[in-house]
């Protein structure tokens, strides 16, 4: 069974989009990293043109960090203070992200760039990860207590304009979270990803903030980055897909909360090795594809757009029309869907309360 | 004399060890070269 995306002209298997994008949840859930670095390389091994695949991941970001914010919205466990000033910095950077895609494209080696850039963090963090994992494993063994320094100051601290933010108790210079929202914004707007994976080491490390802040905060900014990318790749490209980005919710919803009760069931330090293996492993499949399978036509089969079905013929022609509008709905399409993805999951766990309550 | 009081059988699982960290690194080397050397080779 395969469905036609009108925006990003492929058939695409919907059963294998839901199947990865709840596969990439879990792990999310599992590890706690966002599935951002993951999905967009396995959207593009199925054969949607890195482009579209960024952007529509971009799309699919914002839905499930408006889900997983509105938690930490409802405990109060966020610092919104922090959060604005990373947001100004993510806005910065995610508009030199734009421009800098925008040459890419002019060029016509925005795959390319995409493919590379993904290959290089993939083996990143793949290889920190792996050989943090072997010596915390090798520690274990050895009964050895890592030794941590108390405090360390980097350059960035010493920069001026500081300024309080209560929440987190902190005297912090106000350009330190606006450096670490520009590269976030700049990486997320080129590459589709949170930038959950720097923001919050950033966040602990550098920031200082205090850790159960952290994954609110985190969550706050990248729903502002993931609706400037959307709306900008949307507007810019119109290469935002309405039937792509509800398969990658619905799949990616779902595998989130399989992941986070596993989480709460398993010991998930030892398996971090494996999905150190496993970032290898996309990373060097990127590679391959960039360096030898040139040559490989992809599939991308054009309809005329008569075969096409009503709803595939609104979204195209909602897309080239209304650009604008088209984007705006995007985004509220991802937020809706988020929220209600948030009240589901407080509908069933109430549900399940009761039922325990009375048995 | 027992086994356990051999020296060579005490020293196999350092040995071991010590291989697969080697066998990690030299992969690990492996994988940068094939990244780096194909990104050079492209972009000539």
């Amino acid at each position: 069974m395969e469905v036609f995306l009108p925006i990003a002209q492929v058939f695409v298997n919907p059963i294998e989009i839901l199947l990865l994008s709840a596969i990439v949840g879990v792990l999310s859930g599992l590890f706690g990293v966002g599935g951002g670095f993951l999905m967009t390389p396995f959207l593009i091994f199925l054969g949607i043109p890195p482009a579209y695949a960024v952007a529509n991941e971009a799309n699919n970001i914002l839905a499930t960090s408006v889900s997983g914010s509105t938690t930490y919205y409802l405990k109060n466990i966020l610092d919104y203070k922090m959060g604005f000033m990373i947001v100004i910095g993510g806005v910065i950077g995610t508009t030199l992200g734009i421009y800098t895609f925008t040459y890419f494209k002019g060029i016509g080696k925005i795959d390319t760039v995409i493919s590379l850039a993904y290959m290089y963090i993939l083996a990143i963090i793949g290889t920190l990860m792996l050989v943090e994992s072997l010596r915390e494993i090798d520690q274990v063994k050895r009964n050895v207590l890592a030794k941590k320094k108390a405090h360390v100051h980097y350059w960035i601290h010493g920069l001026p304009l500081r300024m309080r933010f209560p929440k987190s108790k902190l005297y912090e210079s106000i350009f330190t979270p606006i450096i670490i929202g520009l590269i976030v914004g700049f990486i997320a707007a080129i590459m589709g990803i949170g930038g959950a994976f720097i923001l919050v080491p950033a966040m602990i490390y550098i920031i200082k903030m205090p850790t159960k802040l952290v994954p609110g905060t985190s969550l706050f900014v990248t729903i502002f980055v993931s609706v400037i990318v959307t709306f900008l790749h949307s507007f810019n490209y119109g290469s935002i897909d309405l039937l792509l980005v509800l398969m990658l919710v619905i799949g990616s919803i779902v595998g989130v909360q399989l992941g986070q009760k596993l989480g709460e069931r398993i010991d998930s330090s030892g398996l971090r090795a494996l999905l150190a293996v496993l970032l290898l492993i996309v990373g060097i499949a990127i590679a391959y594809d960039t360096f030898f399978a040139d040559e490989i036509i992809k599939e991308t089969s054009k309809s005329v757009k008569s075969d096409l079905n009503f709803f595939s013929r609104f979204i195209i022609d909602f897309s080239k029309e209304m650009p604008f509008f088209y984007g705006l709905f995007s985004i509220m399409f991802a937020i809706i869907l988020g929220v209600g993805a948030a009240f589901l999951r407080r509908f069933i766990s109430n549900l399940k309360g009761k039922i325990f309550i009375k048995s | 004399m027992h086994i356990s009081e051999i020296k060579i059988f005490n020293k196999l699982p350092r040995l071991k060890t010590s291989y697969v960290k080697v066998g990690i690194l030299m992969s690990l080397l492996a994988y940068w070269g094939v990244i780096l050397v194909g990104t050079f080779v492209t972009f000539n």
